[in-house]
């Protein structure tokens, strides 16, 4: 009896559930994935409805259906485009701005189905398939928001490497300062070079180069291989100049820390880049759904 | 003679640090180099940048000698003289010089300071901007404003107001008019653009396509959705008449219920509109696409709404009832009756026509051996079914069956050689033929003409045949004349003459040979199925068989038919071994209009009950007051 007891208790442990920690469940499965299988069964009885409702003469957004659909569509976009007021109020439980976020980005993404069908397959250079575009740049970009958010914060850390923001720019300064320093005794042209570096380097660059990573053009990488160019030949001629050489050494240190700062920026750049259409997109979904709407009854 | 250098250098706290010397001499250099007199940390200053030199008369002589040259009171210059009393300034890269005169006498003050600072400010505004997007692109607010606002105009406020005219373009209204009222020719779509085609859910139909720019055309009033008035400008009534009486359809109609029908009715879409059945901005065939449940909607249950209809209800294709052809069962000349019997009830037609199928369309018989030595059309050695049914020019029916064209070939009614000349007796003018009979022989009694002979349509006997005519037309006089002519009228009408081949023959047994004999009228349905139309060209290949053999694979009781009475129509069954519901996916779809047309007498009656003298429309009468002398197999 107690050999029984004994070996039951670790089981009866194993069965209990440890109380969830919901602080960290992320957003996309809050409460076991609620809102993926509502957004999932959404689009199916949608499609269902799609393929089985009679829609004559042919599936539009004007037949009973299409109507249905595009009050549910735009009903939604409406609920959707309010995470911009709600996310500014921050509280717990069900109404929670992770629930809300959950079900944000679920629903959104049923809207491809609803919008879509709502449409009936028609598109043409108006404002209807105009406001389709922008419902689909929206649900897109809100769709890349989410991969980013979920895979580049590893790498980003990984990349900082615990230095802050303040001390990579802090880096490079110390860098110039020094690099300042030792090009004084330097002739004109090879403090031309320095100069190069220190007054024509963009550590962030245009957007271009932020979300590319080429700085091949950058001040700093152009003084670098010129530098490394002519302490080269130095080299090849016989006794390098120790000032020059000092001033490659640098150059390479202020290049890898112009390197790791923009990858840092890239990243950051990624992870930011789609709030910067998702928003504006949102905007101008709703003026053009105003327009959409407006203009049906209008030339109805 | 001495120069006194004052190097101001920024504190950390916004303080000047200022550090004086004292050089004596008449000149110092300054530059980058640890050997100048005046040594600035700039890069942009050269080693050696420039040298100041006293002169005798007091002023200060600057001579640039790093090759590069100064910034003089906004010119750059290789050398100048300058006085010192009036404080003059010289810019080199990031520095300032501003000479001055000294306190003690004879020397010259010089004031070196950085004026650009070097970009070392570490400020967090710097930071943002360098790891945010902020200062790159355009901000989220700003952009948002700039697509709503062009959104919202583009597509809103110009439409509204650039919108042209509220009407259909005159020019199209009166083309319209003056044409046969079907409207304008679809036109291509006129070159252009209206601002408020961004509007448009979809192309228009070809037919429309004119109006691509002219959405006011058929939008007239903002807010109220397309009223008939705006199609019958072009569409005239009389052109698009009542599918039926307005009262009659609106009883038939079902009173649409559920909150579609209820919200159609308070936002003003009425039922029964022409664009509740034809949609637009459906693209090409748009406006001609109408949904055959637009039709089984009412035809689906009609009967019950409709108490008095003579049309069963379809409920769709699969549905439709067994063909009702429009047989002839009384033949008349002038009224004849027509009655719509189902092809389920086995139709037994009475055209009056003596026609057996199987005769005509052997290939061994005598009417075969005929057809070859007259050179007709033959088909596998039989008489080929288009010698007599010959397509009309649409190729959905056929050209009526005309005697002399049809028949004449064979059945030719020659009874007399005169001369050159043959004889020929008129077809469908029975009392024409006894006169012209009695002229004949009168004439050889009277007056003998050598070459004269008679051709008799009986059989005749090989070997006897001239010597019998020869004998026959010798006449003694007026009386034999009578009398062999009265023989010859009854021979031509009796039972095995020539009108008995084809027809019925009365004889009424009347004194008058001229009026004893009386033809039964004959009338052959020229349309069975009036209601539909039956392309016939576009279904000339059947499951691979072609020609005659395509006739005869839908008319399958063609080659067995002995009398005039059996209906030869194929029933509906074998349309459905082709054709399927509209959605079906392995046979022709089978739309309502498929077969059937909606607007207008001709194609579809459309109203219910059915009065002879509307189902004879289709028919071709003879038209009042018109000779009635019309031959029977004309009708």
């Amino acid at each position: 009896m107690a050999r029984a007891a004994i070996s039951r208790a670790p089981v009866s442990r194993a069965v209990v559930r440890a109380p969830r920690d919901t602080a960290h469940e992320g957003f996309l499965t809050h409460r076991r994935g609620l809102w993926w299988k509502v957004a999932l069964a959404l689009s199916l009885v949608v499609s269902a409805a799609y393929a089985l409702i009679d829609q004559s003469p042919r599936p539009n957004g004007g037949t009973a259906l299409g109507y249905g659909l595009g009050t549910l569509g735009a009903l939604l976009i409406l609920w959707l485009s309010l995470l911009g007021l709600r996310k500014r109020i921050i509280t717990r439980g069900a109404y929670s701005l992770k629930a809300w976020t959950s079900a944000h980005v679920w629903l959104g993404l049923s809207l491809i189905v609803v919008g879509t069908l709502h449409s009936g397959f028609q598109f043409g250079w108006n404002v209807h398939t105009l406001a389709w575009g922008l419902m689909m740049i929206v649900i897109l970009t809100g769709l890349y928001g989410i991969i980013v958010y979920a895979r580049l914060p590893e790498q980003l850390s990984a990349n900082r490497q615990e230095v802050t923001q303040p001390q990579m720019l802090e880096a490079i300064r110390a860098l110039d300062a020094h690099l300042d320093n030792a090009a004084q005794p330097l002739g004109p042209d090879d403090a031309a070079l320095v100069r190069l570096s220190l007054e024509k380097t963009d550590i962030g660059g245009s957007l271009r180069q932020r979300l590319g990573g080429s700085y091949a053009r950058d001040g700093n990488a152009r003084a670098l291989a010129a530098v490394r160019g002519e302490v080269e030949r130095q080299r090849l001629a016989g006794k390098p100049d120790q000032r020059l050489a000092q001033i490659l050494f640098l150059l390479e240190r202020k290049e890898a820390a112009l390197a790791q700062a923009r990858r840092h920026i890239g990243l950051k750049s990624r992870l930011e880049i789609w709030l910067y259409i998702h928003v504006p997109a949102t905007f101008a979904l709703l003026a053009a759904l105003a327009a959409h709407i407006t203009s049906v009854f209008l030339y109805w | 003679m001495s120069f006194i250098v004052r190097q101001i250098a920024k504190r950390a706290d916004g303080g000047d640090i200022i550090r004086t010397r004292t050089l004596v001499g008449t000149a110092i250099s300054v530059g980058r180099g640890t050997d100048c007199d005046v040594q600035l940390a700039d890069l942009g200053v050269m080693l050696r940048h420039l040298r100041l030199t006293r002169l005798a008369s007091g002023r200060v002589a600057v001579e640039a000698t790093g090759g590069v040259p100064v910034e003089i009171a906004g010119n750059f210059v290789q050398s100048a003289d300058l006085d010192p009393a009036s404080s003059p300034t010289i810019d080199l890269a990031s520095h300032r010089l501003t000479l001055g005169l000294g306190e003690a006498p004879g020397s010259v003050t010089v004031t070196a300071e950085r004026v650009i600072p070097a970009s070392d400010a570490a400020d967090p505004a710097a930071e943002t901007g360098i790891f945010s997007l902020r200062g790159t692109m355009l901000g989220k607010r700003s952009l948002a404003w700039l697509l709503v606002v062009l959104v919202l105009v583009g597509g809103l406020l110009l439409p509204w107001w650039l919108a042209g005219s509220r009407a259909p373009p005159p020019a199209m209204v009166a083309a319209a008019a003056r044409g046969d009222g079907t409207a304008a020719p679809a036109a291509p779509i006129p070159a252009g653009f209206a601002a408020d085609e961004v509007w448009t859910s979809g192309p228009l139909s070809s037919a429309h396509a004119g109006l691509a720019h002219d959405c006011g055309a058929c939008h007239q009033k903002a807010f109220v959705s397309v009223r008939d008035a705006a199609c019958t400008a072009c569409h005239t009534p009389a052109a698009t008449p009542d599918h039926a009486a307005p009262a009659r359809m609106t009883r038939g109609r079902v009173t649409p219920v559920g909150l579609v029908a209820d919200l159609h009715r308070r936002v003003d879409l009425p039922e029964g509109r022409c664009a509740s059945c034809h949609k637009e901005h459906e693209g090409p065939r748009g406006a001609l696409m109408v949904a055959a449940s637009f039709c089984t909607d009412c035809h689906a249950g009609l009967a019950g709404r409709l108490r008095d209809t003579a049309l069963a209800n379809v409920p769709g294709w699969e549905g439709h009832p067994q063909f009702r052809p429009t047989i002839v069962t009384a033949p008349s000349l002038t009224t004849p009756r027509f009655t719509r019997v189902s092809l389920a009830d086995r139709p037994r037609e009475a055209s009056g026509l003596v026609y057996p199928h199987d005769l005509h369309l052997s290939a061994t018989n005598a009417v075969a051996n005929m057809a070859q030595k007259q050179r007709l059309p033959v088909s596998g050695g039989a008489l080929g079914c288009g010698y007599c049914h010959t397509p009309d020019s649409d190729g959905v029916r056929f050209q009526p069956i005309e005697m002399e064209k049809n028949c004449g070939a064979c059945h030719d009614l020659a009874f007399a050689r005169d001369g050159g000349v043959t004889r020929t007796l008129p077809h469908g003018q029975p009392a024409q033929v006894a006169g012209i009979v009695r002229d004949f022989y009168l004439s050889q009694a009277l007056s003998p003409r050598a070459g004269v002979e008679r051709i008799a349509f009986e059989r005749r006997q090989p070997g006897q045949f001239a010597a019998a005519q020869t004998a026959a037309l010798r006449l003694t006089g007026p009386g034999e004349a009578r009398a062999r002519a009265d023989a010859a009228i009854a021979a031509i009408f009796a039972p095995g003459g020539v009108c008995a081949d084809c027809h019925g023959v009365v004889d009424t047994g009347a004194a008058n040979a001229a009026t004893r004999f009386t033809i039964a009228p004959v009338r052959l349905a020229d349309h069975y199925l009036p209601k539909g139309a039956f392309p016939h060209k576009r279904h000339l290949i059947f499951d691979k068989a072609t020609g005659d053999a395509a006739c005869t694979a839908c008319h399958t009781g063609v080659r067995a038919s002995k009398v005039s009475a059996d209906v030869l129509l194929p029933a509906i069954a074998t349309c459905r071994q082709c054709h399927g519901e509209p959605d079906s996916r392995t046979r022709v779809a089978a739309e309502c209009s498929t077969c059937h047309g909606y607007h207008g007498a001709g194609d579809h009656g459309g109203d219910a009950v059915v009065a002879p003298a509307r189902l004879a429309q289709g028919h071709r009468l003879p038209a009042a007051g018109a000779p009635r002398n019309k031959r029977a197999g004309d009708a």
